[in-house]
C-alpha cells in the first residue's frame, strides 16, 4: 500500500519538486522507524521544513477567506425549486440567526446559473471569471457547520472549533511543515483595507502554539509592509553589526531563560526581519510582474485592483516558498442581510476576476498541482428573506459552498447537495471537522503533526472530533484501511 | 463496505477517544450533571425551548426522555442500542443536518443509559419556570457566596511574606514543589516598576534599593510608586481596555471623534490616583447620573466626576450620530454593546450570548438579558432617542453661562436686525419695481403678489410668472439688488463673527442620564428582534444570581430618575455579590503575573475552567471587601509577597508537573504591552512628557502614507491633504495613554504591539511576536529618533570613557551594571561601529550626529531592541 502510494507519488512529481517533498522522500523510512516524540518543554522551534509522515499532495495553501458568509443559493447552489417557489411560505424548519426582520418568505434572486466549462458546473452569472475556472475547482455545496454567528463560524472553519483561543489553520501548517522559505514568514495573512476582519488578530492567531507560528500580517496598502528600508544612515554593514551585537546579548540572555519559547522566536523574528528586507521588497514588487498579468488580475481597473493586487502578491508568496497565506475579504463584505440585489454584484465584481487570475496563473505556472487553493466563507445564507423592505438573507450555517482548487483535489467536481430550496446540507455533508481531515490528509500530516501538548491534554487541529476525510473529492483517496 | 468499516472506526472511537469519559469514569453518570449539558446545547432548541416542542419530545427532564414524544420512548434504561435517542444520534439523524455532538458525548448517553438513566435527585412535578435552572447551575462555584477561607498551614512558613502565600505554596508542595529562589533586587524592583507604573527604574534609584539597608526597603519603595501619578495612567489604563475606551464612536467608517471621551479617561486615572474604594469608583460609573439632580448645573468638581463616571456606559460604538445609520438597528446595537461591556467587566458572564435566546451554556435565560436591558431602558430609549451629541452636558458656570446666553441674545438681534434691512429692501425693491408697470396692472399685481400662494387664482399665478420681481424675498433679493445686498451681508458678517468670537468655549461631559418623568417599558424581543416584541420585563439581577426577595422598583419614588441603575449598583457593591469582586480581583491578578487565576478574565460560566486556587481567590475577594475595596491595599499584599519576588527561570521538577505554570512556582517572562514600549522608549530618552489629562494627542493618516502618525492633517473640502501635519511640540512625547484612540486609526507602533481593537472592548491583551515588530525595532523613525536622544543623553551624563558610557547605557535599559565581558564586548561594538561610520561618511553633513554618539545610538537601538529590555522578569 505504502509503496503504491510512494511511486505514484514519485511518477507525478518529474517537474517541480518541492523540497519538502523532496525531505520526505528522503526522511520517511527513517520517520516510520522512529516516530514523532511528544515535544518536550526545552524543545526549539523553527521554520525549517519539516517532511509530513505521509506523501503530500499539498505543500503550499492559498486561503481566499470570504468573511460574511456568500449567499450559496444565488452564486453555487441553482435550485429551481426555489425559482418555482420565489415569495411562497417556507414552512420548514428554519434557525434565524435571531437578528430582526426575518421573513418566512422564499426569495429566488434575479441572476441566471448557467453551465461552465467542460464539467459543465452550474455557476452564477454573477461569478463569470470563476466560471472560467470551472474546470479547475472542486466545489463543495454541502458545507455545514450547524452554527450560524460569525464568531462562532469562523473559529470553526479557521481554528477547527467553535471554542475560542485555538491555533489557526495557518499555525498548524507552519508548526507541523516549517517553510520552504527562511526569509519571509511562513504564515502571511493579506488584509482587507478596509478593516480588520471579525476576529481580528484571532483569525491568525498561534494560540498555545509557540508564538513564532503566528500569521503575520501584510498591510492593505503600501508601504505593504511597514519599516522594510532602514534609515540612510543604517544600511548594509551598519545595519548588520548592530543586528550581530544584538544576537549576542540575546544569546546570552536566553541561555538564562531556558525554554521560554517567545524569546527564542523573537530572536528568530531579528533574523527573519533582516532578510526580509530584502526579501519581502522583491517578493512584494508586483512591478516585476508583466502588464499581461496585471490585466489579468485586474490590477488595471480601479473596481478589481486592490483585490487582484492581494491574489498576485499571494502567488508571489507562494511561488517564493510561503507555506500559507490567507486573503481575507472586506469587513463582512459577504454579510448580504439587506440590499442584496444592489451589493452582492458589487462584491462579486471586486473579487470574481482576481480570484480566477490567480488559479489560472498558478495552474500556468505549474504551481497549481501542490498548491490548494480555498475559496470561501464562515457560512452561507438562509433561501429566506430578510428584511421584506431592503431584501437580504440571514445566515445559514446549516448549508453552504466552498470551493477548492489543486493540491490534489479533483478538478471539475461537484460534491455533496443542499435540500430543495438550499438551506440545509443534506448530500455528502461536509462539517468544519471534515475539512480540516482532509487538509491535514492532503498535506500528507497525520494527528500527532498536528499536535501539541499541553497541561491539560494534547492539543490539535481536529481535537478529537469526528472529522472525516473525504475521499470523493479526492485525487488520490486514503486506501481503505 | 466503506462506511460499514467507518461505523466500527466511530464506535472504536467512542470506546477509546472520548474527552471526557476516561476522566469520569469512576464515579457513576447522572442526568444532571452530565447529559443535562449535552441535551441542552444539542436538542433543547426543538425540543423544549420553542413554543411548539418537536415530535411532542421535550428533552429538559430525564423522566420526559422515558416518556418521549410522538415516536415513542427516547430511552430504555439500561439498553442503549434499544434508546431512540441514542439511535437517532449515533445515526447522524440529529441533531438535523450534520451531527456536531462529539464521539465522546455520544458514548457518554451510552453509558448513561446503560448504567439506568439516574438522576441525582427527584426531578419536578412541573417544568413551570420554561427555563427552570438545575441544581447543578445554582451550584456552580462563581454563583456561591464568597467566603473567607483561612489560610492553609504549609511545610515551610518561613517562606511566607503575605497571606496570599500561603494558599500557593500549600498547594505546591501537595505537589511535592514549592516556591521558586528570589530574585535578586534588581529585578525584583525593574518587575515592579513596570508593572505599577510602566517605566524602567532609573540607575540611582535601582542602586539606592539594592544599598538600603533598611528591613522594610520593599514596601517603601512600593508605597513610593503606588503615589506616583504615573501609577494611574498605568493602572488606569488597564481598566480603560475592559471599559473600550475610545475617542471615536465606531461604528461607521465615518467613526466620527468624541471630542469630550478624554474627561472619562481622566477620571479613570484619578479615581486610580486617589485610590478610589471600588465600591465608589462602580457605582458612579454605573449611576453617577443618579446620585445627582438634573439638569446637571453648577456642579461641584465631585458632582461633575459622578457624571463623568457614567462615561462608563458611553463607552461602546455609538452609530447612532453617524450618517445613513438605521435607527433602529444602530439604536438597539449601542445597548447591546453597553450590556456586553457591562456584563463582561463586572460579572464575568456573557450575557450577550442570551439577546436571543437562553444562554447555551450558562443559566441564563432569554429574559434575564432583557433584566438587565431593563436598568439601562430608561437611559438608552430606543422609541426616543438621544443621538450622541443630544448627550452632552454642558458644565459651563453660571457667569460663563450667562456671556454664552449674552451672545446667543446678540447673535439672536444680529440676525434680526440684518432681517430687517433686508425686509426694508425687499419692500423698497417692490415698491420701485411696481411703479415701473403700467397702472392698470399695479394694483392686480399688488393684491398677487399679497395673496398666498396656495390661494392664488389663474390670473394671479400668470402675473407672477411674468414679473418674477413680484417673488422676491429675503434669499432671492440679491439677483436684484446685488451691491447692497452684498454690502447688508458684509456689515452683518462682521458682526456676526465678532460676537461669535466672544462666546466661550464649549465645555461638555459625555455621560449617561435619563430624562426625568419618562419611564419608557422594557419588552422582551423574541429571538432578539426588536420587531418581534413580547411581554414587558421588569428591571433586576440575573435570576441565577438574585437573592431572595431582592427586587429593582422600576421607578424611585425617592428620585427624579428611575433609580434602576443606582439600585443595581449598590446591590452589585453590596458585599453580596458573588461575581463582581471576585471578576475584579481576579483581573488585578492577572495584571500582575499574566494569568487570572481564573484564565477567562471574562467568562467566570459553567465553560470556563474555574480558577486554579479557588480558596486564594475567595480569600482575596473577601479580603478587598474587608479593606474598604481598596485597590493599593491589594497591590501592597501582592506585590510584597514572597511569589512576587519569586525568579521566573523555569524548574524541571516544575515543568512536569506545570508546564503552564498555574500553580505559580515561578514568575512569568512578560513582553511589554505597546503603551510601556513607547513610553520606556521616550523615558530613557529623556523626552517623556509628565503632562497629564486634558484633550488627547491627535492621530492621523500620514500624508505619504506610512500608517497613522501623531499630527492634524488639514484638509480642504474635497477631502485633500492641503498642508501637512502640524507641529503638535511636546505633545509627541506624552505618555501613550494621552494618544487619541480612534478605533479606526491605530497608532502604527502601538498596533503592532498588540494594541487592542475596541469592538466594543478588550478582556485580555495579546502578546505577539513577529517579524514586523522587529523591523520597527531596526527601522522605524520614531525608534532611531529615540535611540539618538538616549545615546545624547548617555553622553551628557557619562564620563567621556566608552565603557563609561556603555555602563551607563547597559544599566539604564536593563537596570543592572553590565559583566565585565558585557562591557568588553560593547565596547569592542562602539570602536568597531565608530571607525566603520567615520570611514563611510566622507565629508559630516551638518545636522548628522558625530560618529562617536551615531556609534552609540546604535549600541542604544541594540539594548533596545533586546529580549532583556522588551521582556520583564
Amino acid at each position: 500500500m505504502l509503496h503504491g502510494t510512494r511511486r505514484h507519488f514519485i511518477s507525478q512529481q518529474v517537474f517541480g519538486l518541492g523540497s519538502l517533498a523532496m525531505a520526505w522522500l528522503l526522511n520517511q523510512d527513517n520517520l516510520l522507524a522512529d516516530p514523532t516524540k511528544p515535544e518536550l518543554e526545552s524543545r526549539a522551534f523553527d521554520l525549517k521544513p519539516r517532511p509530513p509522515v505521509r506523501a503530500p499532495q499539498a505543500t503550499a495553501m492559498i486561503s481566499m477567506f470570504m468573511q460574511g458568509g456568500p449567499s450559496q443559493v444565488d452564486l453555487f447552489d441553482p435550485k429551481p425549486e426555489l425559482k418555482r417557489r420565489h415569495l411562497q411560505d417556507y414552512i420548514g424548519d428554519i434557525h434565524y440567526d435571531a437578528v430582526g426582520q426575518a421573513s418566512t418568505k422564499l426569495f429566488s434572486g434575479p441572476w441566471q446559473f448557467s453551465k461552465r466549462g467542460e464539467c459543465g458546473m452550474e455557476l452564477t452569472e454573477l461569478l463569470p471569471q470563476m466560471g472560467r475556472i470551472a474546470d479547475d475547482i472542486c466545489l463543495i455545496r454541502s458545507m455545514h457547520t450547524g452554527i450560524s454567528g460569525h464568531e462562532p463560524s469562523i473559529r470553526a472553519m479557521n481554528t477547527g472549533r467553535f471554542l475560542q483561543g485555538r491555533p489557526s489553520l495557518g499555525s498548524w501548517l507552519v508548526y507541523a511543515l516549517g517553510s520552504e522559505n527562511q526569509d519571509l514568514p511562513a504564515f502571511m495573512v493579506l488584509r482587507d483595507p478596509t478593516g480588520t476582519p471579525v476576529l481580528s488578530v484571532e483569525n491568525w492567531q498561534n494560540a498555545w502554539l509557540p508564538s513564532i507560528f503566528q500569521g503575520t500580517v501584510v498591510r492593505p496598502q503600501e508601504p505593504r509592509i511597514a519599516n522594510l528600508d532602514p534609515p540612510v544612515s543604517l544600511r548594509g554593514a551598519t545595519q548588520r553589526r548592530i543586528l550581530s551585537y544584538l544576537q549576542g546579548i540575546n544569546r546570552d540572555h536566553f541561555e538564562r531563560h531556558p525554554g521560554e519559547h517567545d524569546l527564542a522566536a523573537r530572536m528568530q523574528s531579528y533574523d527573519m526581519a533582516a532578510r526580509m528586507q530584502v526579501a519581502a521588497k522583491e517578493a512584494l514588487d508586483i512591478s516585476q510582474e508583466t502588464a499581461w498579468t496585471h490585466k489579468l488580475y485586474g490590477i488595471d481597473d480601479a473596481v478589481t485592483r486592490d483585490y487582484g493586487t492581494r491574489c498576485l502578491i499571494a502567488r508571489r508568496l507562494i511561488e517564493r516558498g510561503v507555506r500559507f497565506v490567507q486573503i481575507f475579504s472586506g469587513n463582512q463584505h459577504w454579510d448580504h442581510h439587506s440590499g442584496i440585489v444592489k451589493s452582492l454584484p458589487e462584491v462579486c465584481r471586486k473579487t470574481d476576476k482576481p480570484t480566477a487570475a490567480l488559479v489560472m496563473d498558478l495552474k500556468r505556472r505549474g504551481l497549481l498541482d501542490k498548491t490548494l487553493v480555498h475559496w470561501g466563507g464562515e457560512m452561507g445564507r438562509l433561501p429566506v428573506i430578510q428584511n421584506e423592505k431592503n431584501i437580504g438573507r440571514d445566515h445559514n450555517g446549516r448549508g453552504f459552498s466552498m470551493w477548492l482548487a489543486g493540491g490534489g483535489v479533483k478538478a471539475g467536481w461537484v460534491h455533496g447537495a443542499t435540500d430543495e430550496v438550499g438551506h440545509k446540507a443534506v448530500e455528502d455533508v461536509v462539517n468544519h471537522y471534515d475539512y480540516h481531515a482532509t487538509l491535514l490528509y492532503l498535506f500528507g500530516l497525520d494527528s500527532q503533526q498536528a499536535s501539541f501538548t499541553r497541561a491539560n491534554g494534547t492539543g490539535s487541529l481536529i481535537d478529537g472530533q469526528p472529522g472525516q476525510v473525504v475521499a470523493p473529492i479526492l485525487q488520490h483517496p486514503p486506501p481503505l484501511t | 463496505m466503506q462506511r460499514l468499516l467507518q461505523l466500527f472506526l466511530v464506535g472504536v472511537l467512542f470506546l477509546i477517544a472520548s474527552e471526557r469519559t476516561r476522566a469520569d469514569e469512576s464515579r457513576s453518570l447522572r442526568f444532571e450533571a452530565d447529559v443535562r449539558p449535552i441535551l441542552k446545547a444539542h436538542c433543547w432548541q426543538c425540543h423544549g425551548e420553542e413554543e411548539d416542542v418537536k415530535g411532542g419530545f421535550d428533552a429538559r427532564l430525564a423522566r420526559l426522555l422515558l416518556k418521549g414524544g410522538e415516536s415513542g420512548p427516547a430511552i430504555v434504561p439500561g439498553q442503549h442500542t434499544e434508546s431512540l435517542l441514542y439511535k437517532r444520534v449515533v445515526s447522524g439523524e440529529m441533531p438535523p443536518g450534520k451531527k456536531q455532538i462529539s464521539a465522546g458525548e455520544i458514548s457518554l448517553l451510552a453509558r448513561w443509559i446503560d448504567s439506568g438513566a439516574a438522576t441525582a435527585r427527584p426531578e419536578p412535578e412541573t417544568l413551570l419556570a420554561r427555563e427552570a435552572f438545575t441544581e447543578e447551575e445554582r451550584q456552580h462555584w462563581s454563583f456561591q457566596p464568597i467566603r473567607r477561607p483561612t489560610p492553609p498551614n504549609v511545610k515551610q512558613p518561613g517562606r511566607l511574606r503575605t497571606p496570599v502565600d500561603a494558599f500557593l505554596l500549600a498547594r505546591l508542595e501537595s505537589q511535592g514543589a514549592s516556591f521558586g529562589p528570589e530574585a535578586d533586587k534588581r529585578k525584583w524592583i525593574r518587575r515592579l516598576y513596570f508593572n505599577l507604573i510602566g517605566l524602567p527604574p532609573a540607575p540611582d534609584v535601582v542602586e539606592a534599593f539594592v544599598t538600603a539597608e533598611f528591613p522594610d526597603a520593599h514596601e517603601r519603595l512600593v508605597d513610593e510608586l503606588l503615589s506616583s501619578p504615573r501609577y494611574g495612567e498605568r493602572w488606569g489604563r488597564h481598566w480603560l481596555d475592559v471599559t473600550g475606551y475610545a475617542d471615536s464612536d465606531g461604528y461607521t467608517g465615518a467613526d466620527v471623534v468624541r471630542k469630550w471621551a478624554y474627561k472619562y479617561r481622566d477620571y479613570v486615572i484619578r479615581s486610580f490616583n486617589s485610590d478610589k474604594a471600588w465600591s465608589e469608583f462602580l457605582v458612579e460609573q454605573l449611576a453617577g447620573d443618579e446620585l445627582l439632580t438634573p439638569p446637571y448645573q453648577d456642579l461641584t468638581p465631585e458632582e461633575a466626576d459622578r457624571l463623568i463616571a457614567t462615561g462608563f456606559l458611553r463607552m461602546g460604538p455609538d452609530g447612532t450620530g453617524g450618517p445613513n445609520a438605521d435607527q433602529s438597528v444602530a439604536r438597539n446595537q449601542v445597548i447591546a454593546e453597553t450590556i456586553k461591556i457591562v456584563s463582561t467587566s463586572l460579572l464575568g458572564l456573557s450575557v450577550g450570548c442570551a439577546q436571543c435566546h437562553p444562554h447555551r451554556y450558562d443559566p441564563i435565560t432569554h429574559a434575564d438579558y432583557h433584566r438587565i436591558r431593563a436598568l439601562l431602558e430608561p437611559a438608552y430609549d430606543w422609541k426616543s432617542w438621544r443621538a450622541p451629541n443630544a448627550r452632552l452636558v454642558s458644565q459651563w458656570p453660571p457667569d460663563i453661562r450667562r456671556r454664552a446666553v449674552a451672545v446667543d441674545k446678540e447673535l439672536q438681534d444680529i440676525s434680526q436686525q440684518r432681517n430687517g434691512e433686508l425686509d426694508a429692501l425687499v419692500r423698497e425693491t417692490l415698491a420701485q419695481e411696481l411703479a415701473k408697470l403700467p397702472a392698470e396692472i399695479q394694483s392686480r399685481a399688488k393684491a398677487a403678489r399679497e395673496t398666498p400662494a396656495a390661494k392664488r387664482n389663474g390670473e394671479q399665478q400668470t402675473l407672477l410668472k411674468e414679473y418674477p420681481f413680484l417673488s422676491i424675498g429675503r434669499d432671492t433679493i440679491q439677483q436684484f439688488v446685488p451691491d447692497q445686498v452684498t454690502m447688508i451681508a458684509k456689515k452683518w458678517d462682521e458682526r456676526t463673527a465678532a460676537a461669535k468670537k466672544k462666546r466661550p468655549a464649549d465645555d461638555d461631559v459625555m455621560c449617561l442620564s435619563e430624562v426625568p418623568g419618562t419611564v419608557p417599558s422594557t419588552l422582551l424581543f423574541s429571538r432578539g428582534d426588536f420587531n418581534q416584541p413580547r411581554q414587558e420585563i421588569a428591571p433586576g439581577e440575573l435570576s441565577v444570581l438574585n437573592p431572595p426577595g431582592f427586587t429593582i422598583l422600576p421607578n424611585d419614588p425617592q428620585l427624579p430618575t428611575t433609580g434602576r441603575r443606582l439600585a443595581y449598583a449598590r446591590h452589585l457593591t453590596s458585599g453580596r455579590h458573588p461575581l463582581v469582586t471576585r471578576v475584579l480581583v481576579n483581573r488585578f491578578w492577572m495584571h500582575h503575573f499574566g494569568h487570572g487565576l481564573v484564565v477567562t478574565p471574562t467568562d467566570f460560566g459553567m465553560r470556563s475552567e474555574g480558577p486554579s486556587h479557588p480558596e486564594l481567590l475567595d480569600w482575596i475577594a473577601a479580603d478587598f471587601m474587608r479593606g474598604g475595596w481598596e485597590l493599593k491595599r491589594l497591590h501592597r499584599m501582592i506585590v510584597t509577597a514572597a511569589v512576587y519576588r519569586q525568579v521566573s527561570t523555569r524548574r524541571q521538577e516544575l515543568e512536569a508537573i506545570d508546564p503552564e505554570n498555574r500553580l505559580l512556582g515561578r514568575m512569568h517572562v512578560r513582553r511589554l504591552e505597546a503603551e510601556t514600549l513607547r513610553d520606556s522608549l521616550l523615558a530613557l530618552g529623556g523626552q517623556l512628557s509628565s503632562k497629564m489629562y486634558g484633550d488627547p494627542v491627535p492621530v492621523s493618516p500620514d500624508v505619504s502614507g506610512q500608517g497613522i502618525i501623531l499630527s492634524v492633517n488639514r484638509f480642504n473640502s474635497a477631502g485633500q491633504v492641503v498642508r501637512g501635519p502640524t507641529d503638535l511640540g511636546e505633545e509627541v512625547f506624552r505618555r501613550t495613554v494621552y494618544i487619541q484612540v480612534r478605533r479606526s486609526m491605530p497608532l502604527g507602533m502601538l498596533e503592532l504591539f498588540d494594541l487592542p481593537a475596541m469592538t466594543p472592548n478588550c478582556e485580555r491583551r495579546a502578546s505577539s511576536t513577529v517579524a514586523p515588530q522587529a523591523l520597527l525595532m531596526m527601522n522605524n523613525p520614531l525608534v532611531v529618533r529615540e535611540t539618538l536622544a538616549f545615546a545624547t543623553r548617555v553622553r551628557r551624563e557619562a564620563d567621556a570613557g566608552l565603557a563609561a558610557q556603555f555602563q551607563l547605557a547597559w544599566r539604564l535599559a536593563f537596570g543592572r551594571p553590565p559583566l565585565a565581558r558585557e562591557v568588553r564586548a560593547g565596547v569592542k561594538f562602539l570602536n568597531a561601529q565608530a571607525n566603520a561610520v567615520r570611514a563611510a561618511s566622507g565629508k559630516p553633513e551638518t545636522g548628522t550626529p558625530d560618529p562617536a554618539t551615531s556609534s552609540l545610538a546604535h549600541l542604544c537601538q541594540a539594548l533596545l531592541s533586546s529580549n532583556a529590555f522588551l521582556y520583564v522578569d
